[in-house]
């Protein structure tokens, strides 16, 4: 057996967080990550959405990827990068509400 | 998780259990899209009371042009079906609905043929993305499957890295690792197609799967996007056709008008689009003064996917009154990374070369998960349970849709051709079929099922040459020799995998101490 062959009971919360992370977490931080580059990237909207748009796949794949390879801790941690991305590009939109 | 695993460890775990989990998904994703290559082909085989006229388009125009008019003087609109190298046959319609009923024509005596109900290639396509649930549950599934596809690709190749060393570390095997050998050439080898059709068909619903710039910059109204993205000239065309439907303009109210004959635009489509470029026609208020006429190219006139693309004419004067405006840059690049996928440039020449690659992506998929069982049959003693549902899983999903298939092509030659719901059997023969290999591959012992099903499958393409001849003789034709023969093949393709797994499961066997030797160097691949 490996060396990691720790019990399975002990595994399988750790597994479930991390994919949890990777898939859920991963697909909010592809999102606000997207709508950060909508707001930041130079040119006409269409342009600018099509642009943002295709390159969330890569986003979503490298980030779940580094979830895997770095301490679950840390991966935890990125989830607060979450807010500000979104806030940047959605700080227009909940201004104009407010106003 | 007391300590960390490496880099290399986890990525493992995760190509493990990343590939695992959607392989089987990705298996029937990747089966049903290889088969989807040649669609139009099984459309055409499926149909065998059509035949192959020869008839040139223009004749065929005039052929169409007259029935239309003797039928169905007063519609708003009617759509030919052009007879094309991928479908040989002419087909009509009236109305507004050009993907409503379409009736056959024959293209020598005008008469009407009534070909059998089928599902037709088509079903490969609409399963290939939606695995036959409804369409934007199925998009979704299957947008998830690409992106595990595209984690567990690059995870891949970072633990082949190690893989790569560890073919020098130890001597080359005495016996085989055929399963891990078999996975990874097939990986390594075709790694650009694997991610292109990948990335390229997540690219084609890219903002349905990610609305966030949408929502930033448009509210969220992707119909906004869309209206902006589409060049001046589609819309207005767009709403010159619905002026003179309905609305503004009623139709008794437009004088008549003497159009031109309709196969002239043939000959004026194909100076803009090329020679034999055309797949449809179709006229906007036929013999009014306000009759347009417009043309559309098949897919593949480029390497953009210029799904929807036409050319306008005024019907009366002949003058081009709407061209596809260049697409601008962006938008461009996400047309062809669709047309990518769609693989609809190039003719047959990439149409092969998109069939074979996707047939190798089946076999890196395939041997993957039967790896996965391979390995843990050898190294976990105690959890014979998971591994056992693992197996006959794979014989369900792997020989089990292959089967379906199969069963359908059968189906669609075995069932009576008037049959009443015709449709809803084949897709019972289907599933029905899947069903029947399921059960059989939960029954029997995996090597068995292995064998028995594999064998069959065979059997079933190998014969389907015979099928064909016995029972649509007079349908055989070059397109429809060329389904039977791909289909004897993969036959004696399927065949020779059916040898190897009733002749040499002791040469599986053997191999058991030295995998180990191999995967106690690569600590916590499986956990």
């Amino acid at each position: 057996m490996s060396r990691v062959a720790t019990p399975a009971a002990r595994l399988w919360p750790a597994a479930l967080a991390r994919t949890l992370l990777a898939v859920v977490g991963g697909y909010a931080f592809t999102y606000s990550a997207v709508a950060a580059l909508a707001r930041l990237l130079p040119g006409e909207p269409v342009d600018v959405v099509i642009s943002a748009t295709l390159v969330s796949f890569l986003i979503y794949t490298l980030y779940v990827l580094w979830a895997f390879a770095v301490p679950l801790r840390r991966a935890l941690l990125s989830l607060l990068v979450i807010p500000p991305l979104a806030l940047i590009g959605f700080w227009p939109n909940l201004f104009a509400g407010a106003a | 998780m007391a300590k960390q695993a490496s880099v290399t460890q986890s990525m493992s775990g995760l190509h493990t259990w990343a590939g695992l989990i959607v392989g089987w998904l990705l298996f029937a994703i990747f089966l049903t899209g290889t088969l989807a290559v040649f669609d139009k082909e099984l459309n055409w085989w499926m149909q065998p009371e059509l035949h192959d006229t020869g008839l040139d388009q223009v004749s065929a125009v005039r052929v169409a042009e007259s029935w239309l008019r003797e039928r169905n003087p007063d519609a708003s609109a009617w759509n030919i079906g052009l007879p094309t190298e991928r479908g040989p046959s002419l087909s009509v319609s009236s109305g507004e609905q050009r993907r409503g009923q379409r009736t056959q024509l024959d293209a020598d005596s005008g008469e009407v043929v009534v070909p059998r109900e089928t599902l037709g290639g088509n079903f490969f396509f609409h399963f290939h993305y939606t695995l036959h649930m409804p369409r934007s549950i199925g998009i979704w599934v299957v947008g998830f499957a690409a992106m595990a596809m595209l984690v567990a690709i690059i995870s891949g190749v970072i633990i082949h890295k190690k893989i790569f060393k560890d073919f020098f570390t130890f001597r080359p095997a005495k016996g085989q690792r055929s399963w891990l050998d078999g996975h990874n050439a097939s990986a390594v080898l075709l790694l650009p197609f694997h991610l292109m059709i990948t990335y390229t068909g997540l690219a084609i619903f890219f903002l349905i799967y990610m609305p966030a710039a949408t929502d930033v910059l448009y509210g969220g109204d992707r119909e906004a996007l869309f209206s902006e993205l589409r060049p001046g000239n589609e819309q207005q065309v767009e709403r010159a056709g619905r002026a003179g439907e309905g609305g503004r303009a009623p139709r008794a109210e437009v004088p008549a008008a003497q159009m031109l004959p309709l196969e002239q635009f043939i000959g004026r489509g194909e100076a803009y689009y090329g020679e034999d470029m055309l797949g449809s026609l179709s006229v906007s208020n036929p013999d009014r003064a306000n009759a347009r006429v417009e043309v559309r190219p098949v897919m593949g006139t480029r390497l953009e996917l210029t799904k929807g693309e036409s050319l306008v004419f005024n019907a009366i004067t002949g003058e081009v009154v709407g061209a596809p405006q260049p697409t601008r840059t962006t938008l461009l690049t996400q047309k062809v990374m669709a047309g990518l996928h769609f693989a609809q440039f190039g003719g047959y020449a990439m149409r092969w070369i998109y069939f074979l690659c996707g047939l190798i992506s089946c076999a890196m998929i395939a041997s993957g998960l039967v790896l996965y069982t391979v390995k843990r049959r050898r190294q976990v003693k105690s959890d014979t349970r998971w591994l056992r549902q693992a197996e006959w899983l794979n014989v369900a999903v792997i020989g089990g849709l292959m089967f379906a298939c199969t069963a359908l092509l059968w189906g669609n030659r075995m069932l009576p051709a008037n049959m009443a719901e015709r449709e809803l059997w084949e897709l019972r023969v289907f599933f029905g079929g899947w069903l029947l290999a399921l059960v059989h591959a939960r029954l029997r012992a995996p090597l068995r099922a292995w064998a028995e099903q594999l064998t069959l499958i065979a059997l079933l393409l190998l014969a389907m040459p015979v099928l064909d001849m016995l029972l649509a003789p007079k349908a055989l034709d070059g397109l429809r020799l060329s389904v039977d023969a791909s289909a004897a093949a993969m036959g004696l393709i399927l065949g020779w995998a059916a040898w190897r797994v009733v002749c040499q499961p002791q040469a599986v066997k053997k191999t058991a101490g030295e995998t180990k030797k191999i995967r106690t160097s690569r600590t916590g691949v499986t956990s």
